[in-house]
């Protein structure tokens, strides 16, 4: 019988600890799917250096500080000044990094080299059209 | 908003020398501090994008500067100053005004600096390949090395004093494809200066002449067709006042039974399409005519020769794509060109 007792407290202890780690686990997930990664216009960077801090988790546990370099309004390096996650040591933050580099969208005013392009002709068309009503 | 019809405006001795014809679409937007203007000229769609208070005015008079360049050197028009020296070909030098003949004395000089990569009696081989007419076909050996023959700048007679032009052989035919938009694009440039235009850009059929910077004080940012992916870009280059034209193998080509490509830029001196390495060459120049004439040149006459021939033409810098799709560019645009995605670009010094 005591056996028995014996184990459902320690099963309660650990559901009691599983439900708290969880909520804890929870805000953390919470906290970084509301992260807003949409504020910045790739279009509008001023060149130099520049310090990012993130000071995130419910105990501050993944804060991180790193440095950006802007040349010629693109982003050209990121590095980690430092980083307090615990995960950290193995966090594959370069690959992070160079996706964010790469993929920093080329928006541009006007293409060369596009002699018919499709938004060009479309954008014709549709002048004309707007054009040919008015007569 | 707010469209409009662009009425050309033309001086009194303009309209002297054309004839009255409408661009196919002549219609102006107005987006946020932006006007934009449409037209189809010189076989090709041209687009404006002017900011400021002038920008109406400026529009117009870009609009008729180019319907009246278009009347003027088109040799495809029966009664522009170039299909009439082309008509007297063999005969006596034909009248023709004076920026016709700026223009031919331009190209002449081009061709002088790189007889092999760059002609502007490339007429004769440009109607055997049905170059800008049909689509293209490869015209049989015999007849290209006839049309070969006829192709040399040295038979184009240029007298500056009345203005003329001729041609020393019947046969012989001038085609300014390879600098008719980029002369247009300069005087697109002096307009818009004209008219106090500090910030702008026209597309010119692929042709970009950039005027000052944008608005917000930044660089324009000018992207670079991916010569074998029409949905991207092989990169972009930050420019302010300077022009970007291209040349590449992609803009109009048909493929043979055995799937070689043949595309529209001819070399004159085999008077086939050019086979020099690259599929694409981007010019940035401050001038729009050297810009275009240079792409054409450049894309004929590969890098190692394209790179000397650069060097005669301070302030111009060129992105150089290999048939591999490896991308090379001149140290002067190693700040301020932009790689896509996935491409690889060295920097030569």
């Amino acid at each position: 019988m005591n056996g028995w007792l014996i184990a459902l407290i320690i099963v309660a202890v650990l559901g009691a600890g599983g439900g708290i780690g969880w909520s804890y686990i929870a805000r953390e997930h919470r906290e970084a799917r509301s992260l807003p990664l949409d504020a910045v216009d790739f279009s509008k960077l001023e060149d130099g250096t520049f310090h990012g801090v993130y000071e995130g988790g419910i105990y501050k546990w993944r804060t991180n500080e790193c440095e950006v370099t802007v040349q010629n309004g693109k982003v050209t390096d990121i590095r980690l000044a430092s980083s307090k996650d615990p995960g950290g040591e193995n966090a594959d933050f370069r690959m992070l990094y160079d996706r964010v580099i790469t993929a920093q969208s080329l928006q541009v005013d006007t293409i060369t080299g596009a002699t018919l392009t499709s938004k060009a002709y479309l954008q014709a068309v549709e002048n004309a059209l707007v054009e040919s009503k008015r007569e | 908003m707010v469209q409009n019809r662009v009425a050309a405006r033309r001086s009194d001795a303009d309209r002297s020398s054309i004839r009255a014809r409408r661009c196919t679409l002549d219609a102006t937007q107005e987006s946020g501090p932006s006007v934009r203007a449409t037209q189809f000229a010189m076989g090709t769609i041209m687009s404006y994008t002017v900011f400021g208070p002038a920008a109406r005015a400026s529009l117009a008079a870009a609009c008729g500067e180019i319907e009246r360049l278009d009347s003027l050197l088109s040799r495809f028009s029966a009664d522009s100053e170039i299909a009439r020296i082309n008509r007297g070909a063999g005969r006596e030098p034909v009248p023709i005004g004076p920026q016709t003949h700026a223009v031919l004395l331009e190209a002449s000089a081009f061709s002088r600096r790189c007889p092999d990569c760059f002609a502007v009696t490339v007429g004769p081989l440009v109607d055997l390949w049905n170059i800008g007419v049909k689509s293209l076909h490869r015209p049989d050996q015999s007849k290209i090395e006839q049309a070969r023959g006829l192709v040399n700048d040295g038979d184009l007679i240029l007298d500056p004093l009345k203005p003329s032009a001729g041609l020393r052989r019947a046969g012989q035919s001038v085609d300014l494809g390879a600098i008719g938009k980029g002369f247009a694009g300069d005087r697109i440039r002096e307009v818009f200066h004209r008219c106090g235009i500090r910030a702008a850009y026209a597309n010119l059929g692929g042709n970009v002449v950039a005027v000052g910077s944008r608005p917000d004080g930044l660089p324009w940012r000018i992207g670079i067709q991916h010569p074998r992916d029409t949905d991207r870009l092989i990169g972009c280059v930050s420019v302010v006042d300077r022009s970007a034209v291209t040349s590449g193998d992609y803009q109009r080509y048909v493929t043979d039974s055995r799937g070689n490509r043949h595309h529209h830029i001819l070399d004159p001196s085999t008077g086939y399409p050019a086979d020099s390495g690259l599929i694409s060459v981007t010019v940035v120049s401050p001038g729009a005519m050297v810009a275009d004439a240079l792409a054409t040149a450049l894309f004929v006459a590969g890098i190692e020769r394209g790179l000397e021939l650069l060097e005669h033409y301070p302030g111009t810098d060129a992105v150089f794509v290999h048939s591999d799709l490896r991308v090379s560019i001149t140290a002067g645009l190693k700040h301020r060109f932009q790689a896509g995605q996935n491409t690889e670009f060295t920097i030569m010094d």
